[in-house]
């Protein structure tokens, strides 16, 4: 609908309007069709792929194929890869959150030596481009063996999930205001205590938008599980790939296994909306 | 000529680095810059072989109870190694762990683990032009001490059972320029493909035409072709498929095998030095001639073209034929491959003004890590997996073809299941003495034909050739030197 004014129920039809609704939605269109256009690929059966567009029989043996539910895929075990990365994304995040809650707390609330510099190394680790380590990473893993582990892929998945959870946590302590905390040591609590229980349900929602994000992070991520795994601990990004290789492109199965490895997130970030959208906005409307 | 896009391990051997190359090598691993030059000791690579410290008679079990691991590319050849592997452990008692990997990273994962120096992988496939890469590095074992051990290898190895040119293939001296067929054996030949014309029979036999022996009648066939199959019930069905996109790979199928055949050359050797020549008089009007055969009667988004493009389209009807790897046509062929599956034929393609079928080839090879710390398990798997046993069965109920083995091809059981391919046979026969690699080693190739292809674009694309080629020499002199 078209709308020129604020408030919601009293909106006057202008051409203005129109357009940019127009707009938006062609914009809409356009920023999802890739994603409409991997969906329709998931449906074609292999003898569709390579000669219809729109208009063709759907199927679900693509999706059949790539659960493992046919024959067609018996050499890509794309479940246990979905599996994979589900231990090795929530593992990361779950780990991120023990260390960098406290490390974000400490770094909103106390002044210490050197407290900038270990800041900025944290950050170093999201800007520096994942291949620049990739290599010794790689040699090292493989003296520890931790080559195509699921701890290894933890382990360096903290090189994308702590920086995240640390500066948006970090923000989040800083804009709560201390006097909180000091009545809380006052009415008798120890400072973990007031932590626990004053500090951290008012961060609730920074804490679900920090976590959300640094799960995509580490669910999407290519090159440390493309370099530093095999056959045991791929994951979906990796592993959605292996349709495309052999005598012939089997790119319904990848379109299929994309769809499938979107469900994670999409679930993740439906189930915690709520506090989703009031951690991301908390920042932008605070005084 | 501007930078393209390309795999990652393509970078670690470049000299004129991408930023991910400069990031590989600030990772502190100096080999790739030492790949990058091209005047490097002959001497870089030798190695004290292990094979002479397996002495007595030969056994297989001489490794029981090892464990090795191999990278592989996700391949028909691979399906069929994966589905005889348990023979190779009954035989030996070694058991084979290997990781899988999409041709689009598996050399990018495979570099990184040679660059490590970690020896994670002990065998590996590997195109004949990765050895020109990877060999003087010192990556790659030589294969050369551990064939001619006789303690080390079967006696019915039959090495010379492999086709002359694909074993030479795999054997380079390590100098820059010089012809390979000398030096370490540093890889062995495993599948290989040639590249042919592979067309469509229903739409060649409605139109009453012929495969072309020329490359004018090429050009005017596919122009015949894109005019008339589609008013003959062949919808949207245009001429001729080849690779078009920014890659070097446009330029060794079709492309190289048509130019070596009318005497286009890539390199010269002017005492040490390579000159690029691809702006030769031969040269030149070769390039005009392609642009304007796939400008006039290819697809039209033909610079995006890769191997699974030209290959689909054949299978979907949409090429009536295409000029590259004949196994390509092999697997749409094949029954439930395609919906032409059946209605295709090979040909040989055009001959050379001289007669030439000079024939460019690409060779899945195995090679052994130099770093392995199982290499006689390693070698034991390698000659059992290119070996007459294993590449019998691998051809004939299996889809491992082109054999690189002349007894594979000779097998009655593999002519009567290849009999089905019209004159598959008989075009790998008629080339099968001229298919060799057929540019110049060295470790520049990849960046030299990548800028190659990306001047037969702008060539396609309306740029005068000559100029075109002018710049492109010029500028691939400056990025080797």
């Amino acid at each position: 609908m078209a709308s020129t004014t604020p408030s919601g129920n009293d909106r006057k039809f202008t051409f203005g309007g129109l357009v940019l609704d127009v707009f938006t939605v062609a914009y809409f269109a356009f920023a999802l069709f890739p994603i409409i256009w991997i969906f329709l690929l998931s449906l074609k059966s292999q003898d569709q792929l390579f000669t219809t567009y729109f208009a063709f029989t759907p199927t679900l043996e693509p999706y059949k194929a790539v659960l493992g539910l046919s024959s067609a895929t018996e050499s890509v075990p794309f479940m246990r890869y979905f599996l994979n990365s589900l231990i090795a994304s929530f593992g990361a995040v779950f780990i991120s959150l023990l260390v960098g809650v406290p490390a974000a707390y400490a770094f909103a609330r106390f002044k210490f030596r050197g407290s900038n510099d270990m800041l900025f190394t944290l950050l170093s680790f999201r800007f520096a481009p994942e291949l620049m380590v990739i290599i010794p990473v790689y040699v090292i893993y493989q003296k520890l063996h931790l080559f195509d582990t699921h701890l290894g892929l933890i382990w360096v998945f903290q090189l994308i999930t702590l920086p995240l959870i640390v500066w948006i946590l970090r923000s989040y302590f800083q804009d709560l205001t201390p006097e909180l905390e000091q009545s809380a040591l006052l009415d008798g609590y120890t400072r973990t205590q007031a932590f626990i229980k004053v500090v951290l349900p008012l961060v609730k929602p920074g804490l679900a938008a920090a976590a959300l994000l640094a799960f995509i992070f580490a669910w999407n991520s290519f090159i440390f599980p493309f370099i530093l795994t095999g056959s045991n601990a791929q994951t979906v990004t990796v592993g959605a790939l292996a349709f495309m290789g052999g005598a012939k492109p089997r790119y319904n199965l990848t379109a299929a296994a994309s769809i499938i490895s979107l469900i994670p997130p999409m679930v993740l970030a439906l189930s915690i909306q709520r506090y989703l959208v009031r951690g991301l906005t908390f920042g932008a409307v605070k005084g | 000529m501007s930078r393209v896009d390309r795999p990652l391990w393509m970078d670690a051997f470049s000299k004129s680095r991408s930023r991910r190359g400069v990031l590989k090598t600030a990772a502190g691993l100096g080999a790739a810059a030492y790949a990058g030059n091209m005047a490097w000791s002959p001497a870089v690579g030798a190695q004290d072989s292990a094979a002479a410290d397996v002495t007595g008679d030969f056994d297989w079990k001489k490794a029981d109870g090892v464990t090795i691991k191999a990278l592989l590319n996700v391949h028909p050849y691979t399906d069929a190694l994966k589905a005889d592997l348990q023979t190779f452990t009954d035989l030996t008692g070694i058991t084979v762990e290997y990781d899988e990997f999409p041709e689009n990273n598996y050399f990018d994962k495979l570099t990184v683990d040679l660059q490590s120096g970690t020896g994670t992988y002990d065998v590996f496939m590997l195109g004949a032009y990765m050895v020109w890469q990877y060999g003087p590095p010192g990556w790659l074992e030589d294969m050369n001490p551990w064939i001619q051990n006789p303690s080390a290898t079967n006696p019915d190895y039959a090495w010379d059972d492999i086709y002359e040119n694909l074993r030479t293939a795999d054997n380079w001296s390590l100098q820059v320029g010089q012809p390979l067929g000398s030096g370490g054996q540093y890889a062995l030949p495993w599948g290989f493909e040639a590249n042919t014309i592979i067309y469509n029979t229903e739409v060649f036999d409605k139109l009453g035409v012929e495969p072309a022996e020329t490359m004018d009648g090429l050009v005017e066939l596919a122009a015949k072709l894109t005019a008339d199959a589609p008013g003959a019930g062949f919808a949207d069905m245009y001429g001729i498929a080849t690779r078009g996109s920014r890659q070097w790979a446009t330029i060794h199928p079709g492309f190289m095998t048509q130019y070596s055949r009318e005497g286009g050359k890539d390199f010269e050797l002017d005492g040490d030095t390579l000159v690029p020549v691809m702006n030769s008089e031969v040269s030149v009007p070769f390039h005009e001639k392609w642009a304007s055969m796939m400008k006039n009667s290819g697809p039209a988004n033909w610079t995006n073209y890769f191997w699974y493009e030209v290959g689909t389209d054949l299978g979907a009807g949409k090429a009536a034929m295409i000029y590259d790897a004949d196994i390509l046509g092999y697997f749409q062929n094949q029954p439930g491959g395609s919906s032409q599956a059946g209605k295709l034929a090979w040909h040989p393609g055009p001959k050379g003004p001289d007669g030439s079928l000079l024939t460019n080839q690409w060779i899945w090879s195995l090679g052994m890590n130099a770093k392995s710390q199982n290499k006689l398990a390693a070698w034991l798997f390698l000659q059992w997996a290119t070996g007459k046993d294993h590449l019998t069965m691998a051809a004939i109920d299996g889809n491992m073809v082109n054999p690189v083995r002349a007894s594979v091809v000779e097998n009655p059981q593999f002519q009567e299941k290849m009999n089905s391919n019209l004159n598959y046979l008989d075009t790998f026969n008629a080339i099968i003495q001229d298919t060799k690699i057929l540019f110049t080693p060295q470790p520049a190739f990849f960046d030299a034909t990548t800028l190659w292809a990306g001047a037969l674009q702008e060539i396609y694309g309306g740029a005068p050739a000559k100029e075109t080629l002018d710049a492109l020499v010029e500028e691939i002199q400056a990025s080797t030197e």
